[in-house]
């Protein structure tokens, strides 16, 4: 009785602050994502997490078609780093004929940019994960 | 284009990619339809297919970016890359500190040299023909259990004379544009007649597109000491001997021209006047 109270007072005291970091870290990437779709060639992006989700993509009428494939990406990418043995998964960056999106994880929010096929994913790449 | 060829030649080349560039843990090449094309030793076959199942969920969701032509998956421990040539998708994993650039180097240049060589080594013209391997040709063949009645064993002509010296029989005509060379492989069994071979269904399809739809009566086999001689054809029932650029050819028609298995003989079809 004496360790399990202990337990839960441990996660009490940790359960606040993690929730006010996530709000702030969910709001610098919203931040960071607005300032990422201004630079040449991004079409768009989508950020998720558990709670919330924000969307901004140039073409409303591919939000789906965009948000199953980023979905896919997430899922493909957590099998292979299994299967593969290549560890945590830093960014997936998938390119087709006429577009490429970057996707990675930050905590619990995952992101995916949308950007036409010669847009600098460097450049995008580095400015999210400077976060 | 034969599997089976692609598989040969790219596991080796698999192999000595890996060797030359040991920072590439692991290679896998799938083709369009999800069939495993090459894979290195180390990948366990039911790995190798959650992996392509895995991508193909990836695969058939990109036609909203134009179609898959890359992806990199980066990991604390090493890198994943998917690259399409033509119509396969070339899998590599690499390890934390391998030289990106001399991998890249040997991945997008290599295995698109290797893929395109082996098409050009293919004995024969394939790519309109693997659509229509389902099809049957509408040349006269008949049933395996059949006896023969136009060509019986008495009927079959050896000459010793060059082919230009060759002279078709007044109703058919012996057309000088389709040849093929194909590899002598043995035909035997209680059923089998010995005045028929067998050639690729494809070749069949091939001769049958050149001749405008002629009916293919035989063919002509040529030696290279120029022996030449007639018989019927049919086209090769195994599968899995397709794509090999072999002729199957029954003992009396080997002991007639002396060729064994192995060896080139050329060969083209004799069609019908009618």
């Amino acid at each position: 009785m004496v360790g399990k109270k202990k337990t839960t007072q441990e996660l009490s005291i940790e359960t606040e602050p993690v929730a006010v970091e996530e709000t702030d870290l969910a709001r610098d990437l919203r931040t960071t994502l607005e300032e990422i779709a201004k630079y040449e060639g991004v079409i768009g992006y989508i950020l998720r997490n558990s709670t919330s989700a924000a969307i901004d993509l140039k073409d409303p009428t591919k939000i789906i078609d965009y948000a199953i494939l980023s979905s896919s990406l997430f899922d493909a990418g957590e099998e292979m780093s299994t299967l593969l043995n290549i560890g945590d998964i830093k960014n997936i960056i998938i390119e087709g004929k006429d577009a490429k999106i970057i996707s990675l994880t930050v905590d619990e929010n995952r992101i995916s940019v949308f950007m036409e096929k010669n847009a600098n994913s460097e450049k995008i790449l580095r400015k999210l994960h400077s976060l | 284009m034969d599997n089976e060829i692609y598989a040969f030649a790219l596991k080796n080349a698999l192999n000595e990619i890996q060797n030359i560039c040991p920072d590439i843990t692991n290679a896998l090449i799938f083709g369009e339809d999800g069939a495993i094309i090459a894979t290195d030793e180390k990948i366990p076959e039911k790995t190798t297919v959650r992996i392509i199942n895995a991508l193909d969920n990836i695969i058939e969701k990109t036609q909203t970016i134009g179609d898959l032509e890359k992806i990199t998956i980066e990991g604390s421990k090493g890198r994943m890359n998917t690259s399409r040539t033509n119509s396969f998708y070339f899998v590599t994993t690499t390890s934390q500190n391998a030289d990106l650039k001399y991998v890249d180097a040997i991945t997008s240049v290599m295995i698109p040299t290797i893929l395109k060589v082996v098409e050009n080594f293919h004995p024969a013209p394939l790519k309109n023909n693997l659509q229509k391997t389902q099809q049957k040709p509408t040349i006269s063949i008949e049933d395996e259990t059949d006896e023969p009645k136009e060509f019986c064993e008495s009927s079959l002509e050896v000459e010793n004379k060059p082919k230009e010296n060759f002279k078709p029989e007044t109703d058919s005509l012996l057309v000088e544009t389709p040849a093929n060379q194909l590899i002598v492989d043995n035909l035997g069994g209680l059923l089998v007649p010995s005045d028929t071979v067998r050639v690729e269904n494809q070749i069949l399809l091939q001769w049958e597109e050149q001749c405008e739809g002629k009916e293919i009566e035989g063919i002509q086999l040529e030696t290279f000491d120029g022996k030449t001689i007639q018989c019927k054809v049919k086209p090769i029932k195994d599968s899995k001997q397709e794509g090999k650029g072999i002729i199957q050819v029954p003992e009396k028609i080997r002991q007639e021209l002396e060729i064994k298995k192995g060896e080139l003989v050329k060969v083209r079809p004799i069609l019908s006047m009618e």
